[in-house]
């Protein structure tokens, strides 16, 4: 007769009873414990796998015991069978609430839902709304072509002016997915109904080939200049951004053009175009803010380049020394965003309104007149009268003397010209209510403002739907 | 035969006997700041699990007590043992987060077992905010409904 192997029972925990068809008690037989385990493999194999890792150990997360001592340290696995009653596996119970970060987004992941960016693609071009909320220097390098921009500093704070429907589908993207999770989970706060974070974010959108644009973006230092500008949802860094890429063509570098164009190269309108034939003279002074006295005889649009550099050196100046004529002013109108009629003759306001109908180019228009101004936008495209349909044909010259003859205040035109640019700017931007179909009207003496409605003509031409 | 791997389709819950309950959180209040753990002993039926006791362990967390622990493994051996006597198992686990929502953390879901209930109590300023039981479902935990 050979020894009978020492037998003893292997306890199993509620955990561990899925691998032992739900038993509490396993029969264990072999000389050590090592070799009883080892014999349990081939009827066992889940439950060993959970006991022992890859070298036959016990595994980091269990504690084996032998009627009650812990059996690291009475021999491991070493420990004979013989004389034990029983042995019994135990999970080893451990956790812990984790730092604040992510803790914070394990709660997150719990209630944001995720779309992947393909996914996110599809939705967009149903009508969703994707939130690319990365800072300025990360967009700069390319974002999803079509994305509105909002950085995650100020998103709380502006989303509600670009957002105004709280149940429309909003997708928010950052760079790698999280930053995301919290800039859902504020908008949620804020009482938008369908949130969702695009996975993996931009590297996960790029990596997968779906389209990508790169907007145009400030700077540091632009973000300085327009400091102003950005704080206003109006504008803000997209507006300012439309600003920089915005071109603009004034006509006449003198009363009206002065103040106007002194304006928009502030406001950072990227792209000014000056045209005018004239050379400074000592008598312009009095209200052609952009000259000097020093540059009296030199050519108007060279010296309003010079000042308009000074004030903004990121603004781009077209100087073009010369009359605007049949022969050049399709060109030059179809090139712009917005025209800014600042001339002192009849044909070129006609010559102007004409090119602009065609080109649907708006034209701001003021004029001015010894004390009393007025200023309005013709744009047929968007509403109201054109030039031409305002005034068919010019007054009798009596009726509409010049500065030179008339005289004006000098003021006066910086007054009018201030309010062309105002009204270019709102232009630009598509805010606020323009002055299509209305003239304001400026009686300095009086100090009184009043607008006047002008409907459009009934246009012949056009066939109502 | 038995119900004890329920799967991922099932609703299940967790009952509390009210003594059970009131156990667990003058425990949790005790133990503030620090995080207090222990076992939660009962029975499990097709339909979830009724609590009818629940132990404390020593946190074996000296240090870092505040947001972590480790439950003594001589305490779940006894837990265990006792149990098995009267016919009860040990249903999971308990654990405070101080100042912290009842919501897993990446640490729990990691030394997490499938099977057992693994009940969170939020303590926030000495009093008990939350209580919620979460099960781990493959990779990641779900939670289960308390009924008291």
């Amino acid at each position: 007769m050979s020894l009978s192997t020492p037998t003893s029972v292997l306890r199993v925990p509620t955990p561990l009873r899925r691998f032992t068809g739900g038993a509490s008690e396993l029969p264990l037989a072999g000389a050590t414990l090592r070799a009883a385990l080892e014999s349990l493999r081939a009827s066992h194999p889940d439950l060993l796998e959970r006991v022992l890792d890859e070298d036959g150990e016990p595994r980091a997360f269990v504690h084996l015991f032998a009627d009650g001592r812990d059996v690291a340290s009475v021999g491991g696995l070493d420990t004979p069978v013989d004389g034990v009653s029983a042995f019994t596996v135990l999970p080893a119970v451990a956790g812990g609430a984790l730092p604040g970060r992510e803790r914070r987004l394990a709660e997150l992941r719990l209630t944001i839902p995720e779309v992947e960016p393909d996914e996110a693609r599809d939705l967009v071009e149903a009508g969703a709304t994707l939130l690319d909320v990365r800072e300025p220097d990360e967009v700069a390098g390319g974002s999803p072509t079509g994305a509105t921009r909002l950085g995650r500093g100020f998103l709380e704070l502006r989303v509600e002016d670009e957002i105004e429907d709280r149940d429309a589908p909003l997708l928010v993207l950052c760079q790698g997915g999280v930053r995301s999770l919290f800039a859902a989970d504020g908008l949620a706060r804020l009482g938008y109904t369908d949130v969702r974070s695009v996975r993996g974010g931009f590297a996960a959108w790029e990596a997968l080939g779906l389209p990508v644009e790169t907007p145009r973006t400030l700077d540091a230092q632009e973000r300085e200049r327009y400091a102003r500008h950005l704080l206003m949802p109006e504008v803000g860094e997209a507006g300012q951004a439309k600003l920089l890429t915005s071109r603009v063509l004034l006509v006449g570098a003198g009363g009206l053009g002065s103040p106007a164009a002194f304006y928009l190269a502030a406001a950072g309108v990227g792209r000014l175009t000056i045209i005018d034939d004239d050379v400074v003279d000592r008598s312009n002074l009095q209200r052609q803010i952009l000259h000097t006295d020093e540059r009296v005889g030199e050519p108007k649009v060279e010296s309003a380049a010079r000042t308009l550099r000074a004030l903004n050196p990121g603004v781009e100046i077209d100087a073009i020394r010369g009359r605007l004529d049949a022969s050049n002013v399709d060109e030059l109108v179809r090139a712009h965003d917005v025209v800014v009629d600042g001339t002192d003759n009849f044909s070129t306001r006609y010559l102007i309104g004409d090119a602009c109908v065609a080109a649907n180019v708006p034209n701001v228009h003021g004029s001015i007149f010894r004390f009393e101004g007025q200023v309005t936008v013709f744009a047929p495209h968007l509403g109201g009268p054109s030039y031409r349909e305002l005034y068919p044909s010019p007054p009798p010259p009596d009726l509409a003397p010049s500065c030179a003859e008339a005289g004006v205040l000098g003021v006066l035109p910086g007054v009018v010209g201030t309010l062309e640019a105002i009204e270019t700017i709102k232009l630009l931007l598509g805010i606020g209510q323009p002055l299509v179909g209305r003239v304001l009207h400026f009686d300095a003496l009086e100090t009184r403002f009043d607008t006047f409605e002008v409907a459009a003509p009934q246009r012949t031409a056009e066939v109502t739907p | 035969m038995s119900t004890h791997s329920p799967t991922s389709t099932e609703r299940l819950t967790l009952r509390f006997v009210r003594s059970a309950r009131t156990e667990l959180e003058d425990r949790a209040r005790r133990g503030y700041p620090h995080e207090a753990c222990g076992l939660l002993v009962g029975r499990r039926d097709a339909s979830g699990a009724a609590v009818y006791e629940v132990t404390e362990s020593r946190n074996l967390e000296s240090i870092r007590a505040r947001d972590r622990y480790t439950l003594d493994p001589l305490h779940l051996l006894a837990v265990e043992e006792d149990a098995r006597t009267r016919g009860l198992d040990v249903l999971g686990v308990w654990h405070t987060h101080p100042d912290r929502p009842a919501y897993p953390s990446e640490t729990d879901r990691a030394a997490a077992w499938e099977g057992w209930s693994y009940v969170i109590a939020s303590v926030e300023r000495g009093e008990v905010a939350d209580v919620r039981s979460w099960r781990l479902d493959g990779d990641s935990f779900v939670e289960e409904e308390i009924a008291s």
